[in-house]
This record gives C-alpha cells, sequence and structure tokens, in this order.
C-alpha cells in the first residue's frame, strides 16, 4: 500500500485524479483503519490531514463554517455550535467514544455517507452546504443532494469535501437529535431523529418543521411528506399521532443485527413524536393541546 | 512502501522505518517493546489501547504510525519518575481499579488526559469522559474511586514508594530472612 501526505488541497485532488479508484482517502481514519483491518487494503491512501486551512470552525455571517478537518471533539467543545448550533452539538455530544470523538473528522462522517452517520440528519435538517473541491473548480451542494447512497456522494472518487457551511436556525427556532442505540457510549445508532421547528411571531402555528431520519434509508432523509403534513398547523395530539405515522411510513428501514426493519419503523414513531413534542414546547411554551 | 518516520515517545525520540499500513498500537508494542498498552477489541470501541497524543486520548488501534510523526505520543510507561508511580497508578493499586489488568493502562491514560485537562472534575464528569472504557471486571465503581482519590488529593506517591523502600530495607536484612527461614 503507498501512502501520500499531501500538503495542499491541489496536490491531494491530483493524486486522487491519479490513482482513481485505487486510491482511498484518510482523515481521521476512524472508519477507514477499520476497513483496511477487516475489509480490503486500498492501493494507496491520501492522508489529507496535514493539509492547512481546512480545520477551524467560525462564524460566518449568518452561518457556521466548520472546515471539513474539525474533529468532532472540536465541534462538541465550540461554544458557537453549542450556542446557535444545539441540534449538531448534541449529534457530536452522543458520538462514539471520546477516543474517537478525538480523532474522526466531521468531513470524514460526511463522506462515509453511512446511512447511520451521526452527525448528517442534524446537518440535513440544518439545511447545511458542503464546499466540494475537484480538480477541474470548486462547487457548493447542499447536503439534501450530496448523498447518494450507502458510502456514496457526489464526490466520487475526485472531489473533497473542504468546509461545511451550516446557517443558524431562524429566531425563535428549537431544534432536538434524539438517537436510539442500546448503549450511551460507543454505540451505532439504531435511529436518529432531528427535529427543527419555527413558531409563527405569535407562537401558535409551527411556520416552519424540519424532521431528519438517519439509520433508516439508505442515505439519511428528510421525512418531507410529514414536514408538508405540519406546516402552518397548531400542534395538537390528534396531529402529533397522525405525523409520527407519517415519519414511520416515509422510511424504509433494513433489518440487520442491530434491530428489525419493523422495530425501527416503532422507534421512528416515538422519536418523532418525542422530538415535535419537546420542540413545541420549548419553542411555544405550550403543551401539546 | 516503507517510510522512514521519527516517532517522540514519553520525552524519547524513536527513528523507525515502518510499512505504512503499520498502526501506532503495533509499532509500540513490537517495534518499541512498549508492551503496556494493550490491544482489545482492534476496532476502536473498547479503550484498552488508549494513549494521548499532542494531549488528547486516542485509540492507537486505529492510527496510522506514520501518521503520528511530529507528535507527542504519552503512554503507560511514561508515566512512572525514579520509581513513584504516577498518583492514578498508586490510585489503582489501593483502591483496587483493577483486576485482569487489560483495560487499566487506557483506563489510566483515558484518566489522566482528563487530569491534564481539569484537575477537578466531579464523579459524573469522570463517568462520562472515561465511558469509551470498558472494563469486564470491576463494574467500574474502583475505577471511578481511584480516580476521585487523586481528584480528592488522598494519593501519595510519594509515601507509598518510601513505603515499598522500607519494606525491601526489612527484607534484606539476615534477621529478617532467618525468620522468614523458619516460618
Amino acid at each position: 500500500m503507498d501512502y501520500f501526505e499531501p500538503k495542499s488541497l491541489d496536490e491531494a485532488l491530483s493524486l486522487l485524479a491519479k490513482h482513481g479508484h485505487e486510491a482511498k482517502v484518510i482523515a481521521g481514519g476512524t472508519d477507514v483503519m477499520v476497513d483496511i483491518k477487516y475489509k480490503e487494503e486500498p492501493g494507496c491512501l491520501v492522508n489529507i490531514k496535514k493539509i492547512s486551512g481546512l480545520g477551524g470552525i467560525q462564524e460566518n455571517g449568518g452561518s457556521l463554517r466548520i472546515g471539513s478537518l474539525a474533529t468532532i471533539r472540536d465541534v462538541e467543545t465550540s461554544s458557537l455550535v453549542r450556542d446557535k448550533l444545539p441540534v449538531l452539538w448534541e449529534s457530536a455530544h452522543q458520538f462514539a467514544s471520546l477516543q474517537i470523538r478525538n480523532t474522526a473528522t466531521i468531513g470524514g462522517n460526511i463522506c462515509r455517507a453511512s446511512p447511520s452517520g451521526e452527525t448528517l440528519a442534524p446537518l440535513l435538517v440544518l439545511e447545511a452546504k458542503g464546499k466540494l473541491a475537484f480538480s477541474e473548480g470548486e462547487k457548493t451542494e447542499p447536503f439534501m443532494s450530496f448523498f447518494q447512497g450507502p458510502g456514496k456522494t457526489s464526490l466520487g472518487t475526485k472531489g473533497l469535501l473542504t468546509e461545511i457551511d451550516v446557517p443558524f436556525p431562524a429566531e425563535g427556532s428549537r431544534g432536538v437529535y434524539l438517537k436510539h442505540a442500546v448503549r450511551g457510549a460507543m454505540d451505532i445508532a439504531m435511529v436518529g431523529v432531528a427535529v427543527l421547528i419555527t413558531p409563527d411571531a405569535a407562537r401558535n402555528t409551527l411556520q416552519d418543521v424540519r424532521i431528519g431520519l438517519g439509520a433508516v434509508a439508505p442515505t439519511p432523509i428528510r421525512a418531507s411528506k410529514t414536514e408538508a403534513l405540519l406546516r402552518g398547523k397548531s400542534l395538537t395530539v390528534a396531529l402529533l399521532k397522525e405525523a409520527a405515522a407519517m415519519a414511520a411510513a416515509e422510511s424504509s428501514p433494513i433489518s440487520d443485527q442491530r434491530s428489525s426493519g419493523e422495530y425501527r419503523r416503532w422507534i421512528v414513531e416515538a422519536l418523532t413524536r418525542r422530538g415535535l413534542e419537546q420542540t413545541w414546547k420549548a419553542a411555544t411554551g405550550k403543551e401539546v393541546a | 512502501m516503507k517510510k522512514k518516520v521519527t516517532l517522540t515517545v514519553n520525552g524519547e525520540e524513536h527513528e523507525i522505518e515502518i510499512e505504512a499500513n503499520r498502526l501506532l498500537l503495533q509499532v509500540l508494542r513490537d517495534t518499541l517493546g512498549l508492551t503496556g498498552t494493550k490491544e482489545g477489541c482492534s476496532i476502536g470501541v473498547c479503550g484498552a489501547c488508549s494513549v494521548i497524543i499532542d494531549g488528547r486520548v486516542v485509540s492507537s488501534c486505529l492510527t496510522l504510525a506514520a501518521a503520528c510523526a511530529g507528535k507527542k505520543i504519552e503512554t503507560i510507561e511514561g508515566l512512572a519518575e525514579d520509581g513513584r508511580l504516577h498518583p492514578l497508578q498508586q490510585a489503582f493499586i489501593e483502591y483496587g481499579g483493577f483486576q485482569c489488568g487489560i483495560c487499566t493502562p487506557g483506563q489510566i491514560m483515558a484518566a489522566k488526559s482528563l487530569l491534564d485537562e481539569n484537575p477537578k472534575p466531579t464523579e459524573d464528569e469522570v463517568k462520562e469522559w472515561m465511558s469509551g472504557n470498558l472494563c469486564r471486571c470491576t463494574g467500574y465503581y474502583k475505577i471511578l474511586e481511584a480516580v476521585m482519590a487523586v481528584v480528592n488529593n488522598k494519593i501519595d506517591p510519594d509515601f507509598a514508594f518510601r513505603k515499598r523502600e522500607q519494606t525491601a530495607k526489612i527484607q534484606s536484612l539476615d534477621v529478617y530472612k532467618s525468620v522468614a527461614k523458619t516460618n
């Protein structure tokens, strides 16, 4: 196995262009190293950690710019993330173990494109965008269209994610990330649900609702039919029940060693209900009537 | 493809030539002979192989050795000084913080990285920080007690060192040997 440590983005992109499918990009390596040990060793490894300027977390107008090499621990310990993007903070906080959070990068979690990737459902509800670099040039793409299947993204084998742009949610909005797993620490989500709601000015109806589902479809998804059902309405007990069932119907979970698809659907229903209830209460100060 | 790298482990520089796919865990144990760091699950979910790199606790079973060039690596072997154990090591002994011992170096390195960053954590902070370190023997309480004993300044490695020295001195006396023989 060849090993490269490019010092610049251009150098990394030309290595990827040259080695094509043979090349594997590695940053923190917490997923890649397990693959190398138990699946197969790539022809070459391109370690992008030495490229400068791809880390850091900064406020940039109405959004937060997170460098793709920022570790999950950087995200978790950032007061900017904690204050402005609690949905994302929660997913970073519940991420694996400290050892892994110290190593794994947010870019790696995204580019791995695992349906259960912890930060992905939160990034979808926050309507975050990625800055993608190719040797032909850069482009910005919303994560809504970025994920194409397990392990597959718009980057293909030639591109690199350089930064993540996360717009701050509207004033008055409230979000929550709920994860269902057997253990508290170090466990992959069986189901992850991110909910972000914005009430209207009078705090009577849902002006905007976003529901992100993780680990229950080939990619992380938004429950868009459920969102449409809820938009513009006041959250009642009957509507809450209908919405939770609809979110479960919008998911298409597989059965695996962690749980059956049927069980995952139940969990989607329960977590969607809980998420909506909690955010409604937090945003409007009212109980679901 | 072999690569020449210089690793700084416990303050000592080692110039080695390694394959690119070698893990830090393998290099520590097999190349440098530092077998204090243990391999547990080998996929980053048990914490047994924890070492500290540039102040942060990480799993050495998922870390490429080649990528550690120029970084400061701390392992369990670097904690004791002049025969005096680190307060955490002494505490694990005094409070029975281990049984089989496989997870212990990782537990201690994780605890050290916490105390380096926050010398006065609460019990809950210790529990949360160390939730990535599994132990199948102790039930965790004794580990928590050991760490909290250090936090609360209940450990004096110097006293333990003097006690050990004194015991060794007594045991070296002829009168001790003759008594030990008759018993």
